[in-house]
């Protein structure tokens, strides 16, 4: 069916996705549409974006061993997604975008974004909670040195992925009640969620200060062990 | 018996992508309540009268979001009183309700959506986009069940070595933590042992194949391409029938074109309905054969 098993398909996918599809969609919203269409294309940028990501990680060869530590670490972010009140989610997510890089890391945030949603219901936010904790990851990987070398600033890093990852969330959150982007709603949204987005960050602080160096270690002696 | 649950997973997400799509994308009030309320039905139907507790969690969120547009916006020419110097107006208030409509209605139409959408079919889909994206994500699942199970094993065997006590908050803390450190380091051996074993079988050899068990039938085909057309004819019937809020609402003319669009919606959110009923006949009459 729509197997894109063929690689000349998936290169096409590469360049025409980022180039071509998403511009489009962007100024035909801008353009063509009335105003009360940021939802759709809100949601149609978020899915080209998954799918360019899909179509990147099919091409490139990654051994087993290192796919099957991504599968291991999305199911430890989903477990720890049943602890009441902290979630470790953010907290796994950069660990394992500074040990094994930020491609890693996205998988990681973005597979348990939607895994997680199995249990916790499935919904038009799916692809935005993807993009957003794959980006966490993604960027905790770009700045895997310091994050690395400074605690502190592996720490502010995880409080500022919470504040962030709950106003990025809350944005999605007007443009779907409102069908566009209304600023005294945004406020009523953050200070509505002012309780989760502390959560968020207090949770992330938590974890990170007492798993990161246990965590890491253990990640660090597998990769010596068996050279991923 | 077929049921809309059982038709493949393909013709699945084409139907609620376009019924929710249309709802979200269409902005029109009349659109959202038929959506809606066929959303509501299609739960009924499949849930009968159990969770209640999620209709009332439907209902309490509906009136927060009915009620914070008319309290943060003042548009509107009908001032229907005054509080903290803000007026609160009838548009501002008719507009909050329309807006929950559809957040309520995709709500409930992603519930069905997660009770006919299981992982395996959700999988087959993301096989078909990426079949090693789609190895990754059900690895992923398998550990959930089996790291919880292997984590009641390793508290079992604590506690059988009388490491630590429950009752004692900071005995039970620092166990958990031993716990949670032993799961990781094992948790990560079994997977390099699980990809060994999958190279050692020859993963990565050659091209990859995948096995599905979903079938494409002549249903399926039926219903995309109903689906398909239903969505067009409620797409081109209302692209003009814009509702004006601000500053007096404004209702779109009901010409015939319009109807019509209304009436293909309707039609699309009843299709599992259909379904249902058809498959139910064509069972009564089947054994009334016998």
């Amino acid at each position: 069916m729509i197997v894109i098993e063929n690689s000349r398909l998936r290169s096409a996918v590469k360049i025409a996705v980022p180039f071509m599809l998403i511009p489009l969609l962007v100024v035909l919203g801008a353009t063509v549409f009335d105003e009360q269409r940021y939802l759709i294309v809100s949601i149609g940028v978020a899915l080209l974006s998954l799918l360019l990501f899909a179509a990147g990680y099919e091409k490139k060869p990654t051994g087993s061993r290192r796919m099957v530590i991504v599968a291991v670490m999305t199911a430890l972010c989903i477990a720890g997604r049943f602890i009441p009140f902290f979630k470790p989610v953010t907290a796994i997510t950069v660990i394992t975008a500074i040990y094994l890089g930020g491609e890693a890391g996205f998988l990681v945030g973005a597979l348990s974004a939607l895994l997680s949603n199995f249990y916790f219901g499935q919904g038009p936010w799916t692809p935005f909670q993807m993009i957003a904790w794959g980006m966490i990851g993604l960027l905790a990987g770009f700045l895997a040195n310091p994050i690395k070398r400074h605690k502190w600033f592996m720490l502010v890093y995880g409080v500022l992925a919470g504040i962030v990852y709950s106003l990025v969330m809350d944005i999605w959150t007007v443009i779907w009640y409102d069908g566009s982007f209304r600023s005294e709603l945004y406020l009523t949204a953050i200070l509505t969620a002012l309780p989760h987005t502390i959560m968020y960050s207090v949770s992330n602080f938590i974890f990170l200060w007492f798993m990161a160096k246990p965590f890491g270690e253990k990640l660090e002696r597998i990769k010596i062990k068996y050279g991923i | 018996m077929r049921t809309f649950a059982d038709s493949n997973p393909v013709a699945s997400a084409i139907y609620f992508f376009s019924v929710t799509g249309i709802a979200m994308f269409s902005a029109n009030p009349v659109i959202s309540a038929i959506s809606l309320v066929g959303a509501i039905t299609l739960y009924l139907m499949n849930n009968g009268r159990k969770s209640l507790s999620l209709h009332l969690f439907s209902a309490g969120l509906f009136a927060v979001m009915a009620l914070v547009n008319p309290l943060v916006s003042h548009n509107g020419a009908t001032v229907l009183f005054v509080m903290n110097n803000n007026p609160i107006t009838l548009e501002a208030l008719i507009y909050g309700v329309c807006a929950a409509v559809t957040v309520i209605a995709v709500l409930y139409w992603f519930r069905s959506f997660s009770d006919v959408m299981t992982a395996d079919k959700l999988l087959y889909l993301f096989g078909a986009l990426s079949p090693k994206l789609a190895l990754t994500l059900s690895m992923a699942l398998r550990y959930v069940p089996l790291f919880g199970a292997q984590i009641k094993k390793v508290h079992a065997s604590q506690k059988a070595l009388g490491l630590y006590k429950d009752e004692n908050i900071v005995d039970s803390f620092k166990g958990g933590m031993r716990i949670f450190s032993i799961m990781i380091t094992w948790a990560l051996e079994n997977g390099i042992v699980t990809a060994d074993s999958m190279t050692a079988r020859g993963y990565g050899a050659g091209k990859r194949s995948r096995f599905s068990i979903f079938r494409f039938k002549l249903d399926d085909v039926l219903l995309i391409c109903a689906v398909l057309a239903l969505s067009t004819v409620t797409l081109f019937g209302v692209r003009n029938a814009d509702f004006e809020f601000y500053p007096y609402i404004s209702t779109p003319e009901i010409t015939a074109e319009v109807a019509v669009g209304y009436v293909s919606y309707a039609l699309m959110t009843v299709l599992p309905v259909i379904i249902a009923v058809k498959e139910e006949l064509k069972w009564k009459y089947l054994k009334s054969k016998i």
